[in-house]
């Protein structure tokens, strides 16, 4: 038993809290005494490998335990009929059609990126990818929505021990590149965003999206008493000790050194074919369960897996395949190991399972089998080291925190107009979170797998423009299509965390009727603050009830997610990030419609209202001006004028469409042009000063392109859904010219804008 | 041979990741293609067609297809010599034409002795790019991959690669005398069909804008760009990356 110890936690509170931190558990006190009662029950000391084995399930990473509070309280009720098993698995599995459903999951890889952004990022793919192939699914799309400070930020602002935003950005790139193109799955959506409190605490988030025949779902639990634990895929190493533990605390100055090795080591050359076995052997029907290892290794899995189905197991822990020797039971129960999956086999189908993996050169070994009672066993070689109750060790504490509500500033500060709107809208477009972010999507292979329908960049070769949504058909006999968007504007989010969380979904809703396709499910990855600091865990609590307030009322809900607390650096926190991740349903991919103006002569159509909603817009940003309303949303609003468009887009009666969101209308209309290098002639007539009426950005609102011919049933159209809109202009020429209540405002060449909008990120980054 | 006939081996091993794609693109035309790993190919014989797809075997860690092509090598060079010889086909995509390249099949010399004669460089941006390229049918000869593909059609095809610069031994005149054999089949060109148009036109630098070349027999065919990403996407003609597989599968059927 040399390879495992007794710890004594019959010590003062004083010596509790130096075990936690001397084991890396990341316990508290309070928790440690919990843990000190049941063994005084069970009248023993713990091991090591037990205490570790709870400070992986007692986490905030792993049992959600400040957050599942509001979760269930606002989020975890709301209902779909569409929705077929959300929430409890690793991915969120939906109807697509009659035979399949799709999977999705969305999570972050924070810390792992902040301290080795290529690595982290990487595996953040190689971890959400599991999530999805573990119900049985084919991924079809990854989708990265990533977070840094501006690269352009002086070295003489950054902590000691933080690494220089550039080189973060440019490395997470890199690692989504390489892991992403070699696992052969398309990056096929995302957003980058831009923003100073992202220093030193980036935020990596990442989703797939998998497509799965009904018949083949299969569940994070084992099928019965005795089945065999199998574990598949790369061997178990020291990298990735204490990843969730990790996760779970700030960032501070001996982060990059002491936390190096909660980092795991990628490899897609090992995922690739790990991916086709696995499915291969759920599609043959001999597996009774599957999950993937994530944060907490096989600590978590295989107690996880046998508690889902009621019953316990047994472990012999020897039987694990190693990277290296001489790795102590401890570490090798609570590894992060990338590219591992473990599965559940009846003894008459081992055979056939191991030869599976055999051909795809894939190792497999069994660890350990099924037994009746709720209790974990582990085993090293014969000596019994583990021995507690599955409850115990899975249910973890709940907190309802302390919150304090911050004061939101209202005001409205006096400001004067822009001298040169053409100057101003320059700026505009040209600001790092406007402009075109090709940089980044061009890197990716959003084609492998040839089914993608369209991509982020729509128009003409090489001058592409940005688009609202992504769409992917994923079946060879169907052309019904999946659409993709994230979207969250951190700006909105800080200064009043409610109505910024409604608004991003506000936001993916009006992306994925820009494409024509019917809002369908939602994920939602929360990156926030410290949640043991009253403002940060108000702020979240305010957020969740944000996206409630949206979600529940357009027939989509959260259907799967991840939270992310503790995002503070030596540079402070990250700005509230409630990432949305929204999925619709387009009945044929031919019918999707895209942002470019299509041709010139036609109407130009404004869907919406746009209020006096300046805070955290991009406009004032850039100006520094403070204060203001943030963009609110009215979800009936949001859902009558969503219908009004979906049946306007079924009739074939929009051209082009693209909502309104950063950089207000002046961004929407020039992202227009540049696709495909048709200006417009623009003149607006409101009761809004000229840079309110151009660059607020409240939600709810569209352009759309429409054919003189059809005027009539678009208008009609709305005025039946309640839904105001405005007539604004024409397309055509070589210009983008907005006149404003009969005052011209500016007149730019498309090759001007174009020239603005393309630079920015290849002039910083190369 | 009737296209219900006709058996493809659609060759991989850990890494290659577009085989599901080339599976379905010759499946829409009535054949039978056959996913098939390296360690199960135990012969070439059912097969009148061999095509590597593109992705990063085995990581492509070291340059770009020589794993593969290596693996090839020690396996059955011997039997893919004659499968050439006897006139059946063989493809490459995006890395299955990096493989081609690297075992000496392409753009193949005289001798037949397997030397390596070129090469797929990284390219000029020095970094992956995915994006859509058009392509011109340059050729005359009949390439058997571009047989029905009327010469000087365009065609809008994805590129996504890091090493995709074509470059060739011998200088200007081994360039030369390959376009003067007919071997250069696709070559980058901009909207208005220029076969100089510059980069982003030409994605990675590849000297003379080369995108796709055959061997002199015009049985073995590698490209950079993706056909079968763009199997459905019609020009103005009525083309689309589908016209590759359907020239390859009338071949093979009026062949054999």
């Amino acid at each position: 038993m040399s390879d495992v110890a007794e710890i004594n936690l019959e010590v003062s509170d004083f010596e509790l809290k130096k075990i936690s931190e001397e084991t890396g558990i990341g316990l508290s006190v309070d928790e440690l005494k919990v843990v000190q009662e049941y063994f005084q029950k069970k009248g023993r000391k713990p091991t090591d490998i037990e205490l570790q084995a709870l400070g992986q399930a007692w986490s905030e990473h792993c049992c959600y335990k400040s957050s599942k509070y509001y979760l269930k309280k606002y989020l975890f009720h709301l209902k779909a009929p569409q929705n077929i098993n959300v929430i409890k698995e690793d991915a969120g599995i939906i109807e697509f059609d009659k035979d399949h459903a799709y999977a999705v999951a969305l999570e972050s890889h924070n810390h792992p990126s902040a301290i080795e952004p290529y690595g982290g990022a990487a595996t953040g793919i190689g971890g959400i990818l599991r999530d999805v192939v573990c119900m049985g699914a084919q991924p079809i799309a990854l989708i990265d929505p990533i977070f840094f400070a501006l690269p352009t930020t002086k070295s003489s602002v950054i902590p000691k021990s933080v690494k220089h935003p550039k080189f973060i950005f440019s490395g997470v790139v890199d690692g989504i590149r390489d892991y992403g193109n070699r696992v052969g799955i398309p990056t096929i959506a995302g957003m980058t965003c831009f923003h100073s409190g992202y220093l030193g605490n980036c935020l990596v988030n990442v989703g797939c999206v998998g497509i799965v025949n009904k018949k083949d779902i299969i569940y994070s639990k084992v099928g019965n008493v005795s089945d065999y634990f199998v574990l598949a895929g790369g061997g178990t190493g020291r990298d990735g000790i204490h990843g969730v533990t990790f996760a779970s605390k700030e960032l501070d100055d001996d982060s990059a050194t002491a936390s190096r090795s909660a980092v795991q080591v990628g490899d897609p050359i090992t995922k690739e074919p790990l991916i086709h076995a696995c499915l291969e052997a759920n599609e043959k029907k001999l597996l009774t369960g599957m999950k993937d290892l994530g944060g907490g290794g096989l600590s978590c899995v295989v107690g996880e897996m046998a508690l889902a189905a009621g019953f316990g197991a047994k472990v012999q822990l020897e039987n694990v395949h190693l990277k290296e020797k001489d790795l102590k039971p401890w570490e090798i129960w609570v590894s992060e190991s990338q590219e591992r999956m473990m599965m559940s086999v009846r003894e008459e189908h081992l055979k056939e399972v191991l030869k599976i993996f055999e051909k795809w050169d894939v190792p497999a070994v069994i660890i350990g089998q099924v037994i009746p009672e709720k209790r974990m066993e582990l085993t090293w070689k014969g000596d019994k080291i583990y021995d507690m109750d599955l409850e115990f060790v899975t249910t973890g504490p709940s907190y309802k925190r302390p919150i304090r509500p911050v004061r939101i500033n209202n005001e409205h500060n006096n400001y004067s107009e822009p001298e040169n709107y053409e100057v101003m809208i320059k700026t505009i477009i040209n600001s790092l979170n406007c402009a075109s972010k090709d940089w980044v999507i061009r890197q990716y292979d959003f084609e492998v797998r040839a089914r993608t329908i369209s991509s982020s960049l729509v128009g003409h070769i090489n001058n592409e423009t940005h688009a609202d949504a992504a769409v992917i058909k994923p079946l060879e006999s169907s052309q019904r299509g999946l659409v993709f968007t994230s979207d969250v504007n951190p700006n909105t989010v800080a200064i009043d965390p409610f109505w910024g969380s409604a608004g991003a979904v506000d936001e993916c809703v009006r992306n994925i009727v820009a494409t024509g396709a019917r809002p369908h499910s939602f994920a939602d990855c929360l990156n926030f603050g410290n949640p043991e600091k009253p403002d940060k865990m108000w702020e979240f609590s305010q957020a969740v009830q944000g996206l409630a307030h949206v979600a529940g009322k357009i027939g989509a809900t959260f259907v799967s997610g991840n939270v992310s607390l503790y995002n503070e650096g030596p540079a402070g926190a990250c700005p509230p990030t409630p990432t949305i991740l929204g999925i619709g349903i387009i009945d044929d991919v031919d019918d999707i419609i895209t942002v470019p103006f299509k041709k010139e002569g036609n109407l130009v159509y404004l869907v919406g209202k746009t209020r006096d909603e300046m805070a955290g817009s991009v406009y004032f940003n850039l100006r520094s001006l403070e204060g203001g309303k943030v963009p609110k949303v009215n979800p009936y609003e949001l859902a009558n004028a969503s219908a009004g468009l979906l049946e306007l887009a079924n009739m074939n009666k929009i051209s082009s469409c693209h909502d309104i969101s950063e950089g207000g209308l002046i961004l929407a209309l020039a992202e227009m042009c540049i696709g495909n290098g048709i200006g417009a002639s623009i003149h607006i007539k409101d009761l809004l000063r000229g840079d309110i009426s151009l660059f607020s950005e409240s939600n709810t609102r569209w352009i759309c392109e429409v054919e003189s011919k059809d005027s009539d049933a678009f208008e009609s159209n709305l005025q039946a859904h309640c839904t105001s809109f405005a007539l604004i202009g024409t397309t055509g020429g070589t210009s983008l010219s907005i006149t404003h209540n009969k005052r011209k405002l500016a007149d730019l060449p498309i090759s001007e804008l174009i020239k603005e909008w393309q630079a920015p990120l290849w002039e910083i980054m190369g | 041979m009737k296209p219900e006939d006709i058996n493809i081996c659609i060759l991989r091993i850990e890494g290659t990741n577009n085989e599901q794609e080339m599976y379905d693109a010759f499946k829409r035309l009535g054949t039978k293609p056959h996913l098939v790993h390296l360690n199960e190919l135990s012969s070439l014989k059912p097969y009148q067609c061999l095509m590597i797809p593109g992705g990063f075997s085995a990581g492509d860690y070291i340059r770009a297809g020589t794993i593969f092509a290596s693996r090839i090598k020690s396996n059955f060079m011997d039997e893919l010599n004659n499968f050439i010889k006897e006139g059946y086909a063989v493809g490459g995509i995006c890395n299955g034409f990096q493989v081609l390249v690297e075992l000496g099949l392409l753009p193949g010399n005289p001798k037949g002795n397997g030397t390596i004669t070129a090469c797929l460089s990284r390219n000029d941006s020095a970094r992956f790019e995915c994006r859509h390229s058009i392509l011109k049918h340059v050729s005359s000869k009949k390439c058997v991959f571009t047989s029905l593909l009327p010469q000087n059609e365009q065609l809008i095809v994805p590129s996504a690669h890091a090493e995709g610069k074509f470059l060739l031994s011998g200088g200007k005149k081994a360039y030369e005398k390959l376009e003067k054999n007919g071997q250069i089949i696709f070559k980058y060109v901009n909207y208005k069909g220029e076969t100089n148009a510059p980069y982003p036109w030409n994605p990675n630098g590849s000297p003379y804008n080369i995108a796709g070349i055959c061997n002199k027999r015009g049985n073995v065919f590698g490209m950079m760009p993706h056909p079968e990403r763009s199997f459905f996407s019609k020009n103005e003609h009525g083309y689309s990356g589908k016209i590759l597989f359907e020239s390859v599968v009338k071949y093979i059927g009026g062949t054999f």
